[in-house]
């Protein structure tokens, strides 16, 4: 429930236009910073560890609308700028594949790269306090902390897209300027959803012209928890297998496990 | 997600939409999408629904797999409509723009190959954003299976148990472990592969030409032709009350693409 299940066309332009350029802005940083790890090195592992998120993003808990992320763990070892280039291409595989509209990749991306980061720095943080040997505690309560501020930047997106800026004509799902009439509601059909035309004032007074943010966020603090506790609680669960198999990888990170000094190789190349 | 049913049809498939160039897929896709963004009629919005259905049927593509990937994001925008939705007709509208929206991507993933949707992506972003994009979607086929394989596994040592839930969760915690391990290895190994051909970065992927023009054009015109129907419900308020010719519409032409396509089966 982290990153943002919103269709196309239901936030804002300007909103989503801005995600687009931040990210871009994002992705040419951590292309820069990323490069210094060798570009060889860091290709096939962001491509393996991008995949192994999307293979848990596909995996659904279908009765809570659910879906494990592994983003902490991906970030716990692929680190802030690696994982940004992660997350724009989870996010933008996801949406390829249906899941995720196209427009919100760019916000999308911002959220995922967000989790990536702050959970690489919780996880760090954690270990380096209280050592390998509470690398499960670690990991869950990194996990819950990430997701918790994740959502919340979820329901500031929400929010932002619900305020008095998005009134206007912006080619976003607009309330005021929505149409659905029938003509053959003055008697031939007024059964359902068909009827409503003789009606469209009352029911435009009815509904409010905005998006429910409080709703939404009483929705998403309800069902986000439960998210948040299985996540944390698969996150523990492979961290403390992984560091009890391979305890270096964890430990110092992917690039001290896998480095293997080649002649001509010494910087990684790029 | 059954991405191998996904890479197969792209492949192997030789629909009009298959011999299309990539490009004026993008293009048609494109044109799509920015009619789900301007959206305002749920019915008019149906109606184009319909009509892509129907396309996709008389293109004889598997429309089965394309469903179930296209609604699996109607689940999330009904959590999403029931959360922050005005009203019903906004969450009508709401889950009918993420199926639409779904719907026109899996068309472009299903009939084209991925390094070929991947090409004009990879112009925009930075070099090691593309290479690794594509060996993302390599690795994705591998990991997709080896899981299953792990899950298999599993199972079969009676490691998932309904009876038993903790040691079943432990089971499959274990087994995605397995497979973060087998995700390192496996990136080594393309490290190495890259090292051996001499990789200094820049995956270059060849734009394929058109095989037939005229899909090329049919394309494109339907797309337009979608997006001008939920332009026009928009732009003239008055037509309002005649969405529902849009929806018959869409309606027709999806029961003669169905018709079409099990003809031609």
């Amino acid at each position: 429930m982290t990153h943002i299940h919103i269709p196309d066309g239901v936030l804002p332009v300007w909103l989503w236009a801005a995600g687009w350029l931040l990210t871009l802005a994002l992705l040419a940083l951590a292309s820069r910073f990323a490069g210094r790890a060798g570009s060889r090195r860091a290709v096939p592992l962001v491509g393996a560890v991008s995949a192994l998120v999307l293979v848990a993003m596909s995996t659904e808990i279908v009765p809570i609308a659910y879906h494990i992320n592994l983003t902490v763990i991906a970030g716990a070892f692929l680190g802030p700028w690696l994982g940004a280039i992660s997350a724009f291409i989870v996010v933008l595989v996801l949406s390829l594949l249906g899941h995720g509209g196209v427009t919100v990749i760019g916000l999308n991306t911002l959220v995922i790269a967000a989790e990536m980061a702050v959970g690489w720095g919780l996880v760090r943080a954690g270990l380096r306090v209280f050592g390998a040997r509470r690398t499960r505690a670690v990991a869950g309560v990194a996990t819950v902390l990430t997701l918790a501020l994740t959502t919340t930047m979820l329901v500031g997106i929400v929010a932002l897209a619900g305020s008095p800026a998005t009134e206007r004509e912006t080619g976003a799902l607009d309330p005021d300027t929505l149409r659905f009439e029938s003509p053959f509601s003055d008697g031939v059909v007024t059964l359902g959803l068909l009827s409503g035309g003789e009606h469209d004032e009352e029911h435009a007074a009815e509904e409010e012209h905005t998006l429910s943010v409080g709703r939404f966020a009483a929705v998403v603090y309800t069902l986000g928890p439960v998210g948040w506790l299985l996540e944390a609680l698969v996150t523990a669960g492979v961290l403390g297998y992984v560091v009890g198999v391979r305890p270096r990888l964890v430990i110092a990170g992917v690039f001290a496990e896998s480095r293997r000094t080649r002649y001509g190789d010494e910087h990684g190349g790029h | 997600m059954d991405v191998t049913a996904i890479d197969r049809s792209a492949v192997l498939g030789s629909s009009a939409l298959h011999r299309a160039t990539p490009a004026s897929k993008l293009v048609a896709a494109t044109l799509v999408i920015a009619g789900v963004v301007a959206a305002n009629d749920p019915v008019a919005l149906f109606g184009v629904l319909l009509a892509l259905a129907g396309g996709a049927a008389a293109l004889r593509l598997p429309l089965r797999s394309m469903w179930v990937l296209a609604l699996y994001p109607a689940l999330f925008a009904l959590v999403f409509a029931f959360a922050a939705a005005p009203g019903a007709v906004t969450a009508l509208l709401i889950v009918l723009k993420a199926v639409t929206a779904a719907f026109t991507v899996v068309t472009l993933m299903f009939t084209t190959p991925y390094p070929q949707v991947f090409a004009p992506i990879q112009r925009i972003t930075p070099g090691i954003v593309g290479d690794a994009l594509l060996m993302t979607y390599r690795s994705l086929f591998i990991l997709a299976e080896k899981l299953a394989d792990l899950t298999r596994a599993v199972r079969l040592r009676a490691g998932v148990s309904a009876r038993q839930p903790l040691r079943s969760a432990k089971a499959t915690t274990r087994a995605l472990g397995g497979l973060l391990l087998y995700s390192f290895d496996l990136a080594q190994r393309e490290y190495d592969i890259l090292y051996l051909r001499g990789y200094e970065g820049g995956l270059r992927v060849t734009p394929r030409r058109s095989a037939s023009p005229a899909a090329d054009a049919g394309a494109v015109l339907a797309a337009a032709l979608g997006l001008a129907t939920i332009a026009l419900f928009r732009a003239l308020p008055s037509l309002a009350g005649y969405s529902w010719i849009a929806a018959v519409t869409g309606a027709v032409a999806c029961a003669i693409g169905i018709m079409y396509g099990r003809r031609h089966r």
